[in-house]
């Protein structure tokens, strides 16, 4: 019955191969279509969702029968259970806004790139295989320089350009990296990998982590392997943006911490650990700093994304299940609040005309939903309390103080001093200048605001529910003895 | 030691400082290519053992006189992903000069702040 998961890789797949079919039929048919799997989709990942939360037990999926190491195996567990989930609900309330959205033909292709992508940041999710990892990364990444190329546009071209050439050298140093491990240790699969992991030569360890960490990096947005972030985050079609943002991002930073955790046994991980809380640190610096003086709503809450990115990787890197927890819940919180200022921003932009800084004067008279919409955005990704990114920021900062790490509480706090000053200036502009005629909003997009609103809301007012199911996802990554033991290794042992 | 990591590893630094040093975005391409054929070589260096051949079943090939098969089939899905990746990147290329008129990289820069 549990095999069934693996309609979550094979759906979004067969969906890609049928839509140029369908498109012979009728042309109108693809944007439904689109729309339709993305929901069916959801719905397994909530019956995944389910099964792995009552029963407690991680869902493995051998392919083709063939027990690890030798056969692949997906890894469903109380984390990818999780994020599965979110990547569905996500796709879904972006492939409704696509209808909207998507004016520029062919709209076909972009239908099947969308589900390519949101199959990829599944796989990247819920696969138990280095090399597994790399494939579904790279199906990932070839989608998103696509879809970031797809307005045809010179700019478009140009921040296409920077993502590949970018991700070339990332996909090469993680290449490199998975050369290293598989040379020291003979086995690609991640509980193996674990449970050999105290016997791999310390420099290797520290050498080949450091590789697959810069691999990672490219998609996840850290510094200094994201120059391509703004501007693609620009010029991809507003759906796209906020698909970046809510989890293709997530996908990498989760492989990041997975691939951290498994390999803690070995001598030398704690500098590893430094260079991830550098990288971080100066990812939220640069993020922050380059948000102030935007001008182009759109590229100033992408630098946004950055830096909160950045908080995540560095609380991942604390090396505490308190701090991997609060990341999680950071990246659950993320994840809602950027698709809702996304979702907000990229719709007034189309009814405005651009989401230049300029349009946006006088939007709450025009457009109070979505002004709303980016205005609890702002205010909850800032952390004010009763909004759920407080809860998250909270959570971050108690768990730097149990590391010991104040830097880190600064720095936290720092960010949020930063954000409030870029957010409060684009509330002003929206609530207190210009003017303008009411335009009707569509009633779909707004039912989709509201909704995420609430949700934001929900989350502020009842932390607890939600810090229990983080809790459990922080300890399917942090618990390496556990994830060695539910993964049924041929008989092997070190 | 292996002699072939140190082609593989001479062949990546090239590869990298073609995207770092050139400015003509087809070269920088090469480079990522040439970067790309680099990483494959050393996929396969990792699996290679003196004297022994290639992991096919025939006749007088066993498990014990054959190199590790695993590292090979990841190059192969290295190298389509690879291909791929230029591919694409090609496209974006000639939409960029049909749009910039130029390959230079230093003039493609409408984008910044």
């Amino acid at each position: 019955m549990n095999q069934y998961a693996s309609l979550l890789i094979a759906l979004p797949l067969f969906g890609a191969f049928l839509i140029p079919v369908l498109k012979k039929v009728g042309k109108n048919l693809v944007m439904p279509f689109l729309v339709l799997v993305t929901l069916i989709q959801t719905g397994i990942a909530a019956w995944v969702f389910n099964e792995v939360y009552t029963s407690g037990k991680p869902i493995i999926i051998m392919a083709g029968g063939f027990r690890p190491p030798v056969g692949i195996n997906l890894y469903i567990g109380h984390f990818a259970a999780l994020f599965v989930l979110i990547v569905a609900v996500a796709s879904f309330l972006m492939a409704v806004f696509s209808i909207k959205a998507v004016k520029v033909e062919p709209q076909d292709k972009y239908a099947m790139l969308f589900l390519l992508l949101m199959l990829g940041a599944t796989g990247m999710i819920a696969t138990g295989d280095i090399f597994n990892l790399f494939v579904f990364m790279e199906i990932t990444a070839i989608s998103a320089y696509a879809l970031t190329a797809y307005n045809k546009t010179g700019e478009a071209s140009e921040a296409a350009l920077k993502y590949v050439v970018l991700g070339g050298i990332g996909s090469s140093f993680f290449l490199v990296g998975v050369a290293l491990i598989y040379g020291s240790l003979g086995t690609l699969n991640m509980a193996h990998i674990a449970q050999l992991a105290s016997m791999i030569n310390p420099t290797v360890a520290k050498a080949g982590l450091a590789l697959l960490i810069f691999g990672l990096a490219v998609e996840a947005e850290l510094f200094p392997l994201n120059a391509w972030a703004p501007d693609a985050y620009q010029e991809a079609p507003h759906p796209i943006t906020a698909v970046f943002s809510a989890f293709v991002v997530k996908a990498s930073l989760y492989a990041i911490g997975r691939i951290l955790y498994i390999l803690s046994a070995s001598e030398g991980w704690n500098s590893v650990l430094s260079l991830l809380i550098i990288m971080g640190t100066i990812t939220v610096v640069i993020g922050e700093l380059s948000a102030l003086r935007q001008t182009n709503v759109k590229r100033m809450i992408a630098y946004s994304s950055i830096a909160q990115v950045g908080l995540i990787a560095v609380g991942i890197a604390l090396g505490t299940q308190k701090g991997l927890d609060a990341s999680i819940f950071q990246m659950f919180n993320h994840a809602i609040v950027k698709l809702l200022m996304f979702l907000a921003v990229g719709y007034a932009a189309l009814e405005l005309g651009g989401p230049e800084m300029e349009n946006f004067k006088g939007l709450g008279k025009r457009m109070p939903i979505t002004a709303f919409g980016i205005t609890l955005g702002a205010i909850a990704i800032i952390g004010i309390p009763l909004f759920n990114v407080f809860w998250s920021k909270m959570q971050l900062i108690m768990a730097a103080l149990e590391a010991e790490k104040i830097g880190v509480v600064a720095l936290i706090l720092g960010a949020s001093l930063v954000e409030m000053v870029y957010y409060v200036r684009l509330i002003h502009t929206i609530w207190f200048q210009g003017d303008g005629d009411k335009i009707r909003e569509n009633s779909a997009l707004a039912l989709g605001m509201l909704l995420l609103i609430a949700f934001i809301i929900l989350i502020g007012i009842y932390p607890q529910p939600f810090w229990d199911i983080m809790q459990k996802a922080g300890s399917d990554i942090f618990n390496v003895a556990e994830y060695i033991k539910n993964v049924p290794l041929m008989g092997v042992s070190p | 030691m292996n002699p072939y990591y140190f082609a593989s590893i001479a062949l990546i630094l090239i590869g990298f400082y073609a995207i770092l040093a050139k400015r003509n975005v087809l070269k920088m391409l090469v480079g990522l290519s040439i970067m790309e054929t680099g990483v494959n070589l050393l996929l396969i260096s990792v699996g290679y053992v003196s004297g022994k051949s290639a992991p096919i079943l025939t006749e007088g090939i066993t498990p014990n006189n054959a190199v590790d098969p695993i590292p090979q089939a990841l190059v192969l899905t290295a190298i389509v992903i690879g291909v791929a990746t230029t591919a694409m990147a090609l496209s974006v290329v000639i939409n960029l000069y049909e749009k910039y008129k130029t390959l230079n990289v230093e003039e493609i820069r409408r984008l910044r702040g």
